[in-house]
């Protein structure tokens, strides 16, 4: 079953443009020139239920603005939308009962009660049963290993414990989809294995939808099969990441440095040449040539160094991102 | 469906109860501010006859009552909602199945009620120990026009504060505005006294103005002045505004709305 459907979304900002000093200043609050700012174009994908799909990309590449317009925060400038079958910007509560959206630092504690007060708020606000307000907090709490720290005042509680509670808080009412957005981040290492594997565990356990961006990329790594890359607001890969990983990792990189000056004409027959100056190149060549072509440049041509090196994942969606127009 | 909004209020309740001390400071500071507004009129008003048309006894009864009023009138959470749109944390609002007005609605009460609990307490010490002439007002009609004025003259000063706090949409800080309004309502709602002590022409103006049904309306009714000024035409002013003042918030909510959820925070 299809969850999640995006056709052409596209989202265009308009801010006011801002200059230093205080003439430019005076004078913007006359005429103010606006600027268009094209976060997301014209994209498209289908996430079908239970899928735990990644979303990677850059800074402002446009990850947290899909993220805003498929929870419904945001309405697009063009393109369709529909989750579970509604159109997110309409806020039909509905809608709103069935889905969950955690962003890093935002929060909805309340900062001066225990987190259960904002548990029981959140009871009474999707109209949870208390056989089943009770039975996800043991869980979501044991599973967090959080169950003696409900009672504290969230203000007295370390950040990664509030993370903790920040999630069971958007949890409570088991929403089938869910949109994470660094659920990671500023949380050390333990911790984010720690809320990697959670993450893992309630998409099994509830057969949840999940979407969540990461900058981490050993997040996206042991949690999601399929990834989305997004760049400059389009997606530039949509599929396994294993594949992805395949594609680029087929190949070997080779930095070779010369002690006389070659021209580009002599080594481009080699391999995809990633960069040139005349006493060193980076070649990328496929993984079962790498030997044979070593040798035949260290036969050739003046070579004063030569290393060869696999590609990391870093550096596939960097690859991948320069691939991008 | 009540459920949410009274677990709202519930958890506003302890919310408030965390912060004793500024509770504390801010009930001195009413009980100060009234206090020497008491002496002020003690030392100017005769005992005998009368000044603006008040005699001693009604114009001390209207200046103790300022307390309640100020409890169950002027206490509001709603600075919080600019906050909330310029830290962004309206979006935990609107991805939760739960109307906004309703849920500030229900975060004022507790404070409204804690208020005015302690206004009632802070009366009954200070008559007790200034043995202040005060006017009772006996004829249940007063009263029960008190009542109603006081319960309109929340919901305005209630959509006053939503509409100023909606300014947060279109600027980063909505301090400025706010603080001049604190001024410009402690003057004309008729905190400091009544304003039909102004001369005439401003008195004819403001009369026009919401401000005068916050404090100065109800309080007149109270100490049994609604035969000088005119009780029908005060309400039906005080009711175009409750009217007229919704019909804005509601326009500005939905088009700063329409603007955040354009931008974003």
């Amino acid at each position: 079953m299809m969850t999640i459907s995006v056709s052409n979304l596209s989202k265009i900002y308009k801010t006011y443009k801002r200059d230093f000093g205080i003439f430019s200043s005076l004078r913007s609050v006359v005429a103010r020139e606006t600027i268009s700012v094209h976060a997301v174009e014209d994209i498209s994908f289908t996430i079908q239920e239970g899928e735990l799909v990644g979303f990677i990309g850059p800074n402002g590449a446009g990850k947290t603005t899909t993220l805003k317009c498929l929870s419904g925060l945001l309405y697009p400038t063009s393109g369709n939308i529909s989750v579970l079958g509604f159109t997110p910007y309409e806020r039909k509560d509905e809608f709103l009962k069935r889905i969950s959206l955690i962003m890093g630092q935002k929060n909805q504690l309340w900062w001066d009660l225990p987190a259960f007060d904002t548990f029981k708020l959140n009871k009474e606000i999707y109209d949870i049963s208390d056989s089943a307000f009770s039975e996800t907090l043991n869980e979501l709490s044991g599973l967090l290993e959080i169950s003696d720290l409900i009672r504290v005042p969230v203000r007295q509680l370390s950040l990664g414990q509030r993370m903790k509670m920040e999630l069971i808080a958007a949890l409570i009412h088991r929403p089938k989809v869910l949109f994470l957005d660094e659920p990671t981040i500023g949380l050390d290492v333990v911790m984010q294995k720690k809320m990697r594997d959670f993450i893992a565990d309630y998409n099994v356990r509830y057969k949840a939808t999940i979407l969540l961006t990461s900058h981490y990329m050993s997040d996206v790594r042991q949690l999601c099969r399929r990834i989305l890359v997004i760049d400059q607001g389009r997606i530039v890969y949509d599929g396994d990441f294993e594949k992805l990983i395949e594609r680029y990792a087929d190949t070997k990189i080779l930095t070779i440095e010369f002690n006389r000056r070659v021209k580009e004409s002599d080594v481009s027959s080699f391999g995809q040449l990633k960069s040139f100056t005349p006493t060193k190149i980076v070649l990328v060549v496929p993984k079962k040539e790498a030997k044979s072509i070593a040798s035949k440049v260290l036969t050739t041509l003046p070579v004063d160094d030569m290393n060869i090196e696999d590609v990391e994942i870093e550096d596939v969606i960097r690859m991948v991102f320069q691939k991008s127009p | 469906m009540m459920r949410k909004y009274i677990a709202v209020s519930q958890n506003s309740f302890y919310d408030y109860l965390a912060y004793r001390l500024n509770f504390l400071l801010w009930r001195m500071r009413v009980i100060l501010f009234m206090l020497i507004n008491y002496f002020l009129w003690l030392a100017v008003m005769p005992n005998e006859g009368s000044i603006f048309g008040y005699s001693q006894k009604e114009i001390l009864t209207y200046i103790m009552l300022t307390i309640l009023i100020n409890g169950i009138v002027l206490s509001t959470q709603t600075a919080r909602v600019a906050e909330e749109i310029n830290s962004g944390s309206l979006n935990g609002f609107l991805i939760r199945p739960i109307n906004y007005f309703l849920y500030n609605v229900f975060r004022d009460l507790p404070d409204k009620c804690i208020n005015t609990f302690f206004s009632f307490i802070e009366l009954g010490i200070l008559i007790f120990l200034l043995h202040p002439p005060l006017y009772i007002a006996r004829d249940l009609g007063s009263i029960a026009l008190f009542i109603l004025a006081v319960i309109c003259a929340s919901i305005l000063y209630f959509e006053i504060n939503m509409i100023l706090s909606f300014l947060g949409f279109w600027v980063n800080d909505v301090w400025a505005p706010r603080f001049l309004f604190f001024i410009l309502v402690s003057f004309l709602a008729g905190n400091y006294f009544p304003l039909d002590i102004f001369p005439e022409s401003i008195y004819k103006f403001l009369e026009f103005l919401p401000f005068s049904y916050l404090v100065y309306f109800p309080l007149k009714l109270f100490i049994g002045h609604g035969a000088g000024i005119s009780v029908v035409k005060g309400f039906l002013i005080l009711l175009f505004w409750v009217v007229a003042l919704f019909g804005v918030m509601e326009y500005i909510w939905r088009k700063g709305l329409r603007i955040y959820t354009a931008v974003g925070q």
